[in-house]
């Protein structure tokens, strides 16, 4: 190890460079610690500065007449000249073309980090690392132009950078609340219904349109969905946090609480955090109980931009073919009309089911609950399989319903309702 | 539109706020027959009579425990405490009383108050009259902390201040007393919580308050020259942060100097730093930059105080390395 010669201060004064005017010291002489090795010119003054430590003098990195900025490396003192190569190789690296102009090193001004890894680990930004990711590019292929050593954005293809700009999207909307949908009225708890993906709060139209004779329902929007807000959901914890504080906004003092596939999943982190304020929970086809997906389902129904390819999805949630007319595809795809929509719904689904796989589980939130729990599924759901419901502890409710797809709430409302009534008259 | 300095600005907002509110009043160290040593309550002792203008004996610690019994008492204090450095005086009352008496009895109690000081260095007033204790102050949940730069901020954020409901510290520069600015005409609000793009910008992002935002902008100026395009943000509110300003010019830009004139170790540059790390890791493309006073005593010789206090020339420095 050779410790490098460097200017810390110079003289008092406020600068960021200095000419060396001066070695007293040839490469290959012995110095002693505390002998004049070189001289630095300030603005205005001459300046000595001492050899570090006792040894051979093993490299000159600054020789007269250059200019250097504060805190640069001069030299090396050493046992050998030999015992300096590997040093001043990376000094040279560091260095760089053009050099940057360097503040004076105190702690207030973050230096050029020079970092210390370990072997093998490659060097990424943040966001370079996210966008390679995202793209499938190796970042092993990928040379870093930072001095640093760090790949940036602007290494990689404009493909990825493309894809890191949809990325960062409209990022101001981030605080904005959830959407929440109101309608009803009466004394008892209110029912808070939060839709599933590429849902909004229509499709409880169903349900909502017979509880509302009695009942005050809320109606959350997930975010990129409906009315709600677009934003970059990171991941399903994120997304708990939304809808709770839509929840807390709410102020509600108790409530039934409905959930339907994400939505169910979202239901459930809610009772879980919010146990005091849940009265009941009945869960529709929830996510979130097992790994499995139809990711092709996901990926299709958020790309769709037309009828004829939103069709064959829409078919694929329910048992009975004949409930998705054309009035029905039409409306749904006049629910999805925004591209932006439909693009932050693809971002959302990468990033909740990342390689079609549900990246969250929720049974050990499951096995803590306390409130009255149901969970009704169709037994010909092709999106999330039913039998996921069998991971349920024994006091949740469980209700299959025969020639049922993903949306039993559309397929056999009356049924939904029957169970629904009970669950919200039972006592936690 | 009217130009006038910083100073008169708040002045301005003084009259207005006490002439409209008469539960207003002002009381500190100097600020009635003297109208305050930055001329900051000039003329209201004259308008309001002394018993709306107060001058008190210098106890920080007792005045500050005082404008808090009075906010709960029905009126809205406005404290003005001479120079920041002594804001650990009255830390106690900020802590232990106005942060946490509206929670501690459930809201029945609202503690309208309005600390008024001022700090940073600069005029070579040395290692007692000199500092920003910005962070001191932010770290306490309950107290809303403004700090604004232009005239026409420091008269929209302090009536802001004086009508909002809670204990909210207003905090000024010596050296911003004389800057001009416009400042609109009626009875403009700025809201608290909002920051201010000072310039739009593509490839750096500066977040500052206070006189940093000067600096930020000098340094803006002098990196556009090289073809840099910074993104300049006032805070204005230090806390409660402007989360989403944060965000969006950091989703633009991908870089982020953080600038305050306080200490470096658990300052706020590392608050902001670390905020920018929780919110927007992903979207980095290299460290984030902090440039803040080194931890030290701040010099009284004016040649060592200008090395320490940041500048536009570290601002710049620390824009160049994160582009790196």
């Amino acid at each position: 190890m050779a410790t490098p010669i460097t200017v810390v201060s110079a003289g008092g004064e406020y600068m960021e460079s200095v000419v060396v005017l001066e070695w007293t010291a040839a490469v290959g002489d012995r110095v002693a610690a505390g002998d004049p090795l070189v001289t630095v010119e300030t603005a205005k003054a001459a300046t000595e500065i001492p050899a570090p430590c006792e040894g051979i003098l093993s490299a000159i990195l600054a020789p007269p007449g250059s200019e250097v900025p504060l805190s640069s490396v001069l030299g090396f003192v050493g046992k050998d000249v030999d015992d300096t190569r590997s040093e001043v190789e990376e000094e040279r690296t560091a260095e760089g073309p053009p050099p940057v102009p360097l503040p004076a090193r105190d702690p207030g001004a973050s230096a050029l980090p020079g970092p210390d890894l370990p072997s093998g680990r490659i060097l990424a930004s943040p966001a370079a690392r996210y966008a390679a990711k995202r793209l499938g590019v190796a970042l092993s292929t990928v040379p870093a132009s930072s001095p640093t050593g760090r790949i940036k954005l602007r290494d990689l293809d404009a493909a990825s950078q493309a894809a890191a700009a949809a990325y960062a999207r409209a990022p101001a909307d981030d605080h904005a609340p959830l959407r929440v949908v109101a309608s009803g009225s009466g004394n008892a708890p209110p029912i808070v219904m939060i839709h599933g993906f590429g849902a909004d709060a229509d499709s409880w139209y169903p349900l909502e349109s017979r509880l509302n004779r009695t009942q005050r329902i809320l109606r959350i929007e997930l975010p990129n969905h409906g009315g709600s807000p677009k934003r970059r959901v990171r991941d399903f914890s994120s997304l708990a946090r939304d809808i709770r504080q839509a929840f807390d906004d709410l102020r509600l003092e108790r409530a039934h609480l409905v959930g339907h596939s994400l939505g169910g999943a979202c239901a459930l982190a809610l009772a879980d955090i919010r146990p005091r304020q849940i009265a009941s929970l009945a869960l529709i086809a929830p996510g979130g109980l097992g790994p499995v997906i139809n990711a092709r389902f996901i990926e299709g129904m958020a790309r769709a931009t037309q009828p004829a390819s939103l069709r064959p999805w829409l078919r694929m949630m329910v048992s009975d073919d004949t409930l998705i007319s054309d009035e029905f595809v039409a409306a749904a795809m006049f629910a999805r009309r925004d591209p932006a929509l439909r693009q932050a719904q693809q971002h959302m689904a990468q990033d909740l089911f990342p390689d079609g796989t549900v990246g969250f589980n929720l049974n050990a939130a499951m096995n803590r609950l306390t409130c009255p729990t149901t969970i009704i599924w169709g037994r010909e759901d092709e999106i999330i399989p039913w039998k996921d419901a069998l991971n349920a502890p024994g006091r949740v409710g469980l209700h299959l319903f025969e020639k049922t797809g993903h949306v039993p709430h559309l397929e056999r409302p009356e049924v939904v309702l029957d169970v629904l009534s009970t669950v919200f008259n039972k006592k936690g | 539109m009217a130009m006038m300095r910083y100073a008169e600005a708040l002045n301005l907002a003084l009259h207005e706020e006490m002439k409209r509110d008469p539960r207003v009043f002002l009381f500190g160290e100097d600020v009635g027959r003297y109208g305050g040593v930055f001329k900051v309550s000039k003329g209201l002792m004259e308008t309001f009579g002394d018993s709306r203008v107060r001058d008190t004996p210098i106890s920080e610690q007792a005045l500050t425990a005082m404008a808090v019994s009075a906010a709960m008492a029905g009126t809205r204090p406005i404290l003005e405490i001479m120079y920041a450095d002594f804001i650990p005086l009255s830390l106690d009352a900020l802590v232990n009383q106005a942060s946490v008496f509206s929670y501690l009895w459930e809201a029945h109690v609202q503690i309208p108050f309005v600390l008024r000081t001022q700090g940073g260095g600069g005029v070579g007033t040395g290692a007692q009259h000199a500092k920003s204790l910005d962070s001191f102050l932010t770290h306490i949940p309950g107290i809303k902390v403004v700090a604004p730069t232009t005239p026409a901020d420091a008269r929209g954020l302090l009536k802001s201040a004086i009508r909002d409901p809670g204990p909210v510290v207003f905090l000024e520069h010596k050296l911003l007393y004389n800057t001009r600015g416009d400042v609109p005409e009626g009875d403009e609000l700025v809201p608290i919580g909002k920051a201010r793009t000072v310039c739009q910008g593509t490839d750096v992002s500066i977040f500052a308050s206070s006189k940093m935002v000067l600096e930020a902008e000098a340094a803006a100026l002098e990196l556009a020259k090289e073809g840099i395009s910074a993104d300049v943000v006032d805070l204005r509110t230090l806390r409660p942060l402007d989360l989403n300003a944060l965000k969006a010019s950091i989703a633009k830009t991908h870089h982020a100097v953080v600038v305050n004139e306080g200490w470096t170790f658990c300052g706020y540059a590392a608050e902001l730093s670390a905020t920018i790390m929780d919110h927007c890791f992903d979207d980095l493309d290299a460290p984030v930059a902090r440039v803040a006073m080194p931890d030290m005593p701040i010099p009284y010789a004016e040649t060592l105080e200008s090395a320490v206090i940041p500048n536009a020339a570290r601002i710049a420095a620390a824009a160049r390395t994160t582009l790196a």
